[in-house]
């Protein structure tokens, strides 16, 4: 793993440059998105469009606490625990969603810090056990209280966000929570934090020797991750107007997964390019019905034999094979 | 006590030692897995599902008598587990993050694969025995013995297998040391591809089993891999030891929590025990030291 | 007295990897700790670090008791180290390794961090450049943006020692500095440790090679997780009981 340093990079005359070209390639990508809904009309496609950002922002929080070491496997049963307390607090308590949104990610964040904090000593795949046991558990609990969530059945007429019934409103804002929360995470990620973070993944005895305490560090970690898809889990609520616990099921924690990794772990970018490919395509398939789950693990069969790092190793791929090439070229020449 | 007490507990002690034979059976295969090639086998419950569901249909559509549909199915799989080591575990050796992504896939097309093919609709593979025993005023199916017995001689076989057989010892080797069993000559992948189709024939057992005394489903696989993990982790993780206990745990507090409790409670409970009995002792029963 | 170490013992099972260990540490000197294979030097450093629990004694840092302290926090007090098998972090360049070892002084708060305020980018350039500094000084300075893990042996250990001076420490804990080095690197190396020990900073050596005495100030020898003997290093080297322990052990102690 290249670990990328923004934190480290020596100015010099290129730097301005090189920092000029992504900053207008964000800002075309961005400018397209913007303009999508303009291209496409059809809700479904504007629906399809909106879940993915809610997916990418739980599978970059997802990502985020990966570089810290631990794998928080039921990291999904948040995107639950955060739609199911924004659902409850909206519909039930009446507060606005907006206000039931933000809480909701509060209360993932805690919830997070809660189970984190006992074992953020432990090896980091006790921590990945627990939250996979925690996360069967937490679902469970979360049926088994009918009276408040409806059991199996979920809950149903979730107050909106918005009145109107397009979903245009929601396409925005989602985007823009999208692209806020991942600046977010990625300046943590570009910071001393998020150094200290991949610090305390390599080594803990180093690490602890210049005075990084692992449990901080981990526990930093899970509460900002869980924070997001706390978020991301409220927005689903209260857009969605329906949840129920199959939406949140051992399936979608798989998947969810399968988003980060096959996007690949150690670059920002992977947990968007993993979801958007990985949610995205299969969908194309969806004429198939009950057979698009196995487009979804062709797709995921394909990639993981053909590209070990992920989907973001494409480019760099690409420019070593290129490189390879122009130097046979040049040898061929002498 | 009264009469009804007395069946109950019995009852539950018998459902107990079936449950935990069972999960024994798969956590140990599981374990072998971790040990010798170092993976978390994920896609171990789709495995065990995949087994039933294959005894269940010879035995349903096809007619089969149970005991050989149960065979082939562990046959089948058996060798699905020599085809799983060789293109789904050898190339991502080490890498844990590409090894879950393969197991989710393989999990993914094996789930939907049943789903697609015989719905979701809870069935029953016809049971293996028929028959009750009766010993004063407790009355056991013969069927639940049976599992249990098969289940019993079967742990004793694979700890002979792994104690007293050249394939073992090598095997035990690999799991110690892979660099030194590799210099001593073993043939690594000769080993892993063994462990793999011993793991896989005993889940296919287990699911074929438990698809009789249970039921099937689909997701089957998932709810048993939840159990193998918990017994591995409330055990230590490679511990044969500690799978056998834990197992035993695992099995009892399945048997006994539902009467105790409501359908949906009971899994979020035994979650909880675990989680409180994990930060008393993170390594497990017999596990070795955590920190770091 | 800047460390004082009093009946320190750690028992694993049934075996004392470290008995009843009396040591007292002066403010900036350099103190060699000698002794064969599996003495206990490695177990001592881990135990005064924190590292591991001892069984038994007590640890004292300039007054405060830090027994049993996590690593982290011993770290914080001022005492920084080495380690023997010399972990990394191996996908960080050199420079990245060092600059990630600037913990403590200076610290950021999470606010100043978060928001790349004037002071955290002024805490991040002295830290740049005290980096890179240290770098100098201990020779790494032109293999700065290489990966760690890519770098021969010395270099590692180096990077190691790097690493350590990095959270300004009062007392400097070298395990094996100088195993596996050639010539060269040794020298680089003692050098080094004498420039760093001119700084103020309080040594101690952990050493199975006799070389490393001549910089000593003192030097203790440990056998079996015993203190044997202390003195100056020209009494050690004459010493009958630690030509004992070393040759009777059978293990060569030249390089």
């Amino acid at each position: 793993m290249v670990v990328k340093g923004s934190m480290i990079a020596a100015p010099n005359s290129n730097t301005h440059r090189k920092n000029l070209i992504p900053a207008i390639g964000y800002g075309a990508v961005i400018c397209l998105l913007a303009c999508l809904p303009l291209i496409f009309k059809s809700p479904y496609i504007l629906h399809l469009f909106i879940l993915t950002l809610i997916y990418i922002i739980a599978a970059a929080s997802m990502r985020f606490i990966m570089t810290s070491g631990q794998i928080p496997l039921a990291h999904a049963a948040f995107l639950g625990l955060g739609a199911y307390v924004s659902a409850v607090l909206s519909k039930h308590v009446g507060l606005s969603p907006w206000l039931a949104l933000i809480i909701a990610a509060l209360v993932s964040m805690c919830v997070g810090i809660a189970i984190s904090f006992p074992f953020a000593r432990l090896k980091a795949f006790y921590y990945a056990m627990i939250s996979l046991f925690f996360g069967v558990g937490l679902l469970q609990g979360i049926e088994s209280l009918g009276k408040l969530t409806g059991g199996l059945a979920g809950i149903t007429s979730i107050p909106t966000l918005f009145s109107t019934g397009s979903k245009v409103p929601y396409y925005y804002v989602f985007l823009a929570l999208t692209i806020i929360s991942l600046a977010i995470l990625y300046r943590f990620e570009s910071c001393r934090i998020g150094w200290n973070l991949k610090a305390i993944d390599q080594s803990y005895l180093v690490s602890s020797s210049v005075g990084i305490s692992e449990v901080k560090y981990r526990v930093i970690a899970v509460a900002i991750g869980c924070f997001f898809v706390g978020l991301a889990g409220g927005m689903y609520a209260n857009y969605n107007v329906t949840i129920s616990p199959s939406s949140f099921d051992t399936t979608a924690k798989l998947w969810m997964i399968i988003y980060v990794a096959i996007g690949g772990t150690n670059d920002f970018a992977g947990p968007i390019i993993g979801t958007a490919v990985l949610f995205l395509i299969p969908q194309y398939f969806s004429g198939l019905k009950q057979y698009t789950p196995f487009v979804s693990a062709a797709v995921l069969f394909a990639v993981i034999f053909a590209f070990r790092d992920g989907l973001v190793s494409i480019p760099r791929l690409i420019r070593t094979r290129y490189q390879r090439k122009k130097v046979k070229v040049q040898t061929d020449d002498s | 006590m009264p009469e009804a007490t007395i069946l109950l507990i019995i009852a539950s002690i018998v459902n107990a030692l079936v449950l935990s034979s069972m999960y024994i059976l798969l956590a140990l295969g599981f374990t072998f897995l971790f040990n010798i090639m170092g993976i978390l086998n994920f896609a171990h419950g789709a495995i065990y599902m995949i087994g039933a569901y294959i005894c269940f249909f010879l035995a349903t559509a096809v007619g089969m008598n149970q005991w050989l549909a149960m065979l082939i199915a562990v046959a089948a799989v058996g060798l699905f587990g020599i085809f799983m080591e060789r293109f789904a575990f050898r190339p991502f050796f080490g890498n844990i993050n590409q090894i879950i992504v393969v197991c989710i896939g393989i999990i993914t097309v094996l789930e939907n694969g049943v789903s697609v093919s015989q719905g979701f609709i809870v069935q029953v593979t016809p049971p293996f025995v028929q028959g009750i025993f009766r010993v004063g005023i407790v009355s056991i199916s013969w069927e639940r013995v049976v599992i249990f017995l098969i289940g019993i001689s079967l742990l004793v076989l694979v700890l002979l297998f792994i104690n007293k057989t050249k394939q073992g010892l090598q095997m035990r080797a690999v799991a110690q040391d892979l660099e030194g069993a590799v210099l001593q000559g073993i043939n690594v992948h000769f080993v892993s591809a063994l462990a793999c189709v011993i793991a896989c024939a005993l889940a296919a057992l287990a699911g074929s089993l438990m698809g009789s005394y249970l039921s099937l489903t689909p997701y089957m696989g998932q709810d048993i891999m939840i159990k193998v993990l918990e017994i591995l982790v409330l055990g230590g993780i490679g511990s044969i030891n500690g799978v056998l206990f834990a197992g035993l745990i695992v099995g009892t507090l399945d048997a006994v929590l539902p009467i105790m409790v409501s359908g949906t409670a009971t899994q979020a409970i035994m979650m909880l025990i675990i989680i409180i009995i994990l930060l008393f002792k993170p390594q497990g029963l017999f596990g070795k030291e955590v920190r770091g | 007295m800047i460390l004082e170490i009093s009946g320190l013992t750690k028992n694993f099972g049934g075996l004392a990897a470290v008995s009843g260990m009396n040591i007292t540490v002066n403010d900036g000197e350099v103190l060699g700790l000698i002794g064969p294979n599996g003495a206990g030097k490695s177990t001592l450093f881990n135990l005064i670090t924190g590292v591991i629990q001892p069984t038994k004694g007590t640890v004292v840092f300039k007054g405060k008791d830090i027994t049993g302290k996590r690593p982290h926090v011993i770290a914080e007090l001022g005492i920084g180290r080495t380690f023997q098998l010399n972990p990394l972090f191996p996908n960080f360049t050199v420079l990245q390794n060092v600059i990630s070892s600037f913990q403590i002084r200076p610290r950021s708060n999470l606010f100043d961090t978060f928001f790349n305020t004037p002071v955290y980018r002024k805490n991040e350039a002295y830290i740049l450049e005290q980096s890179l500094e240290i770098l100098q000084l201990v020779g790494l300075y032109k293999v700065r943006n290489e990966l760690a893990k890519n770098q021969p042996h010395g270099y590692q250990k180096m990077l190691g020692v790097a690493r350590a001076l990095a959270i300004k420490p009062e007392l400097l804990l070298l395990d094996e500095p100088i195993a596996g080095m050639n010539p060269d690197e040794i020298d680089n190396t003692i050098e080094a440790i004498k420039r760093t020990s001119q700084l103020g900073v309080t040594i101690i050596l952990v050493e199975h090679n006799m070389k490393i005495l001549e910089i000593c100030n003192r030097v203790v020898v440990i056998n079996f997780g015993q203190k044997i003997v202390e003195g100056t290093p020209q009494e050690i080297k004459e010493n009958p009981e630690v030509i004992k322990a070393y040759l009777g052990s059978g293990h060569d102690t030249q390089h």
